[in-house]
Order: C-alpha cells, then structure tokens, then sequence
C-alpha cells in the first residue's frame, strides 16, 4: 500500500513533465509555422509590390 | 556571484519570454486580438487553459495545505477537475458552436438581448480587472523577494511586462506565452519532487504514507463538515468558465478541441493537485512545523536546492503569475471593446483594435493601483469567485442549453446574483470582524445563497416574460 501510493505521486509528477513536453513541442511546432507563414506572406508582399521583378 | 546568477537566471527567462512573444506576433485583427483567429490547436487550448487555472493558489498554497493537511485538499481539488470536465463535455461545445461569438457577453446577447450583454461584459471586465489585480500582487510579491525592490515597482514591472506582450499580441500572444511558461512550471516543479523525493527524504515509501496520513488525518480533524462542503462549493463553481476560459472556448479550432481542451484541463488539475500535495507531504520531514502555509514551498527549495535552484523556483512563480494576468487582461479588454463599446458604436475593425489594446493598458494600470488595496492573495481571488458564479453562471448556462431564454430572466438572474453576492459578503464580513469575531472563510457561505437567488431571479424572470407575451 505504502509502495502504491508512493508510486502514484511519481507516475503523476511523471504525467506532468510529459504534458509539459508535448505543449513546448507544439509550441515550437507553432512558433515555426508562425515565421514560415511571415517569410511567405513577405515574399508575396514584395512580389505584390515589384511585379517586374 | 549569488546575485549574477540570481541576475542571470532572471534575465536568460526575460529574453526567451520575449523571444516567444515576438514569434507569436502582433495581432493584425480584431478577431485575432480577441480569438487568435479560431485556430488553436489542441495543446495549446490545454497549456493556456492550465497555465491561467495554475496561479499562486494551486501552486503555493496547495504545496502549504499538502503541509498542513496532507491529501485533504486533493478530494477537494476533485471538485475542481469534476468542473472543468463537466464544461468540457456540456458548455464549451455549445459556446463555441455560436457564431461570430468573441466573449461570454456576446454569447448571452445572442441567446438573450443586447442589454444582457452590456451588464455581462460590464461584470466581466470588473472581475478581469478584480482578478488581475490580484495577480499583480502575487507577482509584486515573487519579484520583491528575487530582488528586494519596493513592493509597487515590483507590481509595476510585472504588469508592464505582461501589459506590453498582451496589448501587441493579443490573444494569440497571451496563448503562447502561456504555453513557455506552462511548460516551464510544469517540468520544473515535478522535477522538484522528484529530486526532493531521492536525495532529501529519508525513510522512503514508508515515511511518506506515514506523513501522509498522520497529515491528512489532522486535516480531517481541524476542518468542520461544513468547511469541507462549502470549499467544494467554491471549487466546484467559483471559476466556472471566467472570461479567460472562455475565450479559451471560443478560440479553439473545433468544437471537438474545444471539448477535449477542457476535459484534459480537468484531469491534469487532478495531477497537478497531487504533486504540489506530495510537495508539501515531504517538507514535512525536511522544513520545521509550524512554518507559514505560504512558505513552504520556498523554505523547501531554499533548503533543500543550490542557490541557482531556489531563483530558478522564483522565475517559475513569476511565469505562474504571468501566464494567469495576460490572460485576465486580454479577456478583460476583449469584453470592453466587444460588450461594452461595440453595442453603442458601429466601430472598423482597425478602431476595434485599438480600442482593445487600449482597453488592455488601461486594465493593467487598474489592476497596478489595485494591487496594494488586495487584503490577500486568497481572500481576494475568493471575493472575485464569489460574485462570478452566481452573477453569470445561471444566465449563460441556461441560456445555451434551453430553446427561448427570455431577456428579463438574464438579467433579472445577473442583477440579483451580483447584489446578493456583494450584500451577503459585508454583512457576513461586518459579523465575523465586529460583532462575533472568528477566523471564517465567508466565500463558501455567500456562493450557494447567492447561486440559489440569482436562480430564483431567473425562474420568476422567464415566468413573467412568459406570461407577458405567451410562450
């Protein structure tokens, strides 16, 4: 009992660090596609406004 | 060199927060200053979503309750996750099923009328503001301990620094920040019981149960069955679906993410309360009885981890702060220029934009002044709890589920549950200071009364409109 118990807290502590790893990776993931999506609509803008180029 | 490394740790936290912001850019349009767009995904609805829940009260004091009452608190923190599953799988859906909806006031004006929504967003931006005022004390307090400033230039710094972020950024910005900082606290804290666990508790699993239940047995001795009930009270419903939250609803990309992003909020409450217990159960063997509830966390890390450690625990508490204010501010500023602005003035959505960002500072500087008037960090979030449940849950929620809620039933149900709330909190107040002076929580005795009369509001409200103009 004393072992199950003590278990439990691990495993949730263990659940925490877990769930704070998946939201950075989606975090990164978001961040990145954030920049991708500038660097394209940059490109766009600049084509936009040079049309000759 | 404590202090270069004090200086160090903070100012390496300072730069990837504001590395995170930038990339999360400025919001261009209204919709994406007050909803992000409607495009978050999963993970982030579920950090954003924790990281505003986890302020200093699940943080610290449930490390000190863990202390003084051993897993008490977790079967009352069971109320807390039962809440949000529960709005997972009932309310959010339905919310973020409305179209063109940007706040709860928005939502009660589609299902009522447009005076039931300026009295909700006028609620809402009061409590917003209640509420990020005691953030800003909270965080005031964290930073007047990493750097020994006066206590209203700490409160200026945290707000400043949130303020700026969240008025460019809006509510994508409040997200992603809230996603840095939730991962930061969430790794780093369990970490810390783990360490604490294997190399500073002695006696192991044995000790531990031991602790445990001497604690939670004079938790259970010390508190009275009706403290119990009414806590659950105050868990279960005193901060059902805030602003914040709900924009959290409103922003997910589908009704489904909204739904999981609640529900799986719910279950890490219910992980999170254990660790931060577990916490406090070990401190029992490491920091001295009869320490203060609010420092134990900090007596154990201060004595148990290298200096770096203790610092590095301080910048946690700062981002737990941080995360829960820019929320609060951009919910507030989003229900102003929405609820508020909007319904008296056709306004381009450049002019909204700006009304939000304006609204966003001026809130800010609100919850700054504010901060020295809270009393304290718990009695101030359970007075902004206590008004909230009745003065809005019965109205939106009954709204959203039943076919033609009648305006006079909304805010027949809002009026009375605010008065009934404020009124019963003073007189309730005045009693237990003056006249039979105790040590009383007065939250949990004010949420049901209240609850019950904004319902009888709302009842007798539908019934007259009902017969006025026939079903």
């Amino acid at each position: 009992m004393e072992i199950v118990i003590l278990a439990l807290v691990v495993i949730a502590a263990l659940f925490a660090i877990c769930s704070g790893v998946w939201v950075a990776t989606a975090l990164v993931g978001a961040i990145s596609r954030n920049r991708t999506a500038q660097t394209a609509k940059g490109q766009a803008d600049e084509k936009t406004n040079h049309p000759n180029i | 060199m404590d202090t270069v490394l004090s200086v160090g740790i903070v100012a390496a936290y300072v730069a990837v927060l504001t590395f995170v912001a930038v990339r999360a850019r400025a919001a261009r349009r209204f919709s994406e200053f007050s909803l992000a767009g409607r495009t978050l995904p999963l993970a982030l609805v579920f950090g954003s979503l924790c990281a505003t829940y986890v302020g200093p009260a699940f943080s610290i004091t449930f490390v000190g309750k863990g202390f003084q009452s051993g897993f008490l608190f977790l079967g009352i923190g069971l109320a807390y996750a039962a809440q949000n599953i529960l709005v997972g799988l009932l309310v959010a859906p339905r919310l973020r099923g409305l179209k063109d909806c940007h706040t709860l006031g928005d939502a009660i004006g589609q299902k009522y009328d447009r005076k039931c929504q300026i009295v909700a967003g006028i609620i809402s931006v009061g409590l917003c503001a209640g509420f990020a005022a005691v953030m800003a004390k909270a965080g005031g307090v964290v930073l007047t301990d990493i750097f020994g400033l006066t206590s209203w230039s700490s409160v200026i710094v945290v707000v400043g620094i949130t303020a700026l972020y969240t008025t460019f950024g809006g509510l994508r910005a409040s997200v992603i920040t809230d996603a840095f900082q939730f991962s930061i606290f969430a790794i780093l804290l369990p970490v810390t019981l783990i360490l604490v666990l294997i190399f500073h508790f002695d006696g192991g699993a044995a000790t531990f149960a031991k602790e445990a239940s001497a604690a939670t047995a004079g938790g259970l001795g010390s508190t009275s069955l009706i403290e119990i009930i009414g806590l659950v009270a105050a868990f279960l419903l005193g901060e059902t679906l805030i602003p914040p939250y709900a924009n959290r609803a409103l922003a997910s990309r589908t009704t489904r993410i909204s739904r999981n992003g609640f529900v799986l909020a719910g279950v890490f409450s219910v992980v999170w309360f254990m660790v931060m217990i577990a916490i406090g159960v070990t401190a029992r063997t490491i920091v001295p009885e009869g320490t203060n509830e609010d420092h134990v966390l900090l007596n154990l890390v201060k004595s148990t981890m290298p200096a770096g450690g203790y610092v590095l625990l301080l910048v946690v508490l700062v981002s737990v702060v941080m995360s829960s204010l820019d929320s609060l501010l951009n919910a507030g500023a989003v229900a102003f220029t929405q609820d508020i602005v909007k319904p008296f003035a056709k306004l381009p959505d450049e002019t909204a934009l700006n009304v939000g960002r304006c609204a966003t500072i001026v809130i800010a500087a609100i919850a700054a002044a504010g901060a020295v008037k809270v009393p304290s960090i718990i009695t101030g979030l359970l007075i902004c709890y206590t008004i909230w449940a009745p003065a809005i849950l019965p109205a939106l929620i009954i709204g959203l589920w039943i076919k033609r809620p009648r305006p006079l039933a909304g805010i027949s149900s809002m009026a009375v549950g605010t008065l009934v709330a404020v009124i019963l909190w003073i007189i309730l107040w005045i009693i237990f200071k003056f006249v039979y002076p105790a040590e009383i929580e007065i939250a949990p005795l004010v949420i049901i009364p209240a609850l019950g009369a904004a319902l009888l509001a709302y009842l007798v409200g539908h019934w007259l409109e009902r017969n006025k103009h026939g079903a």
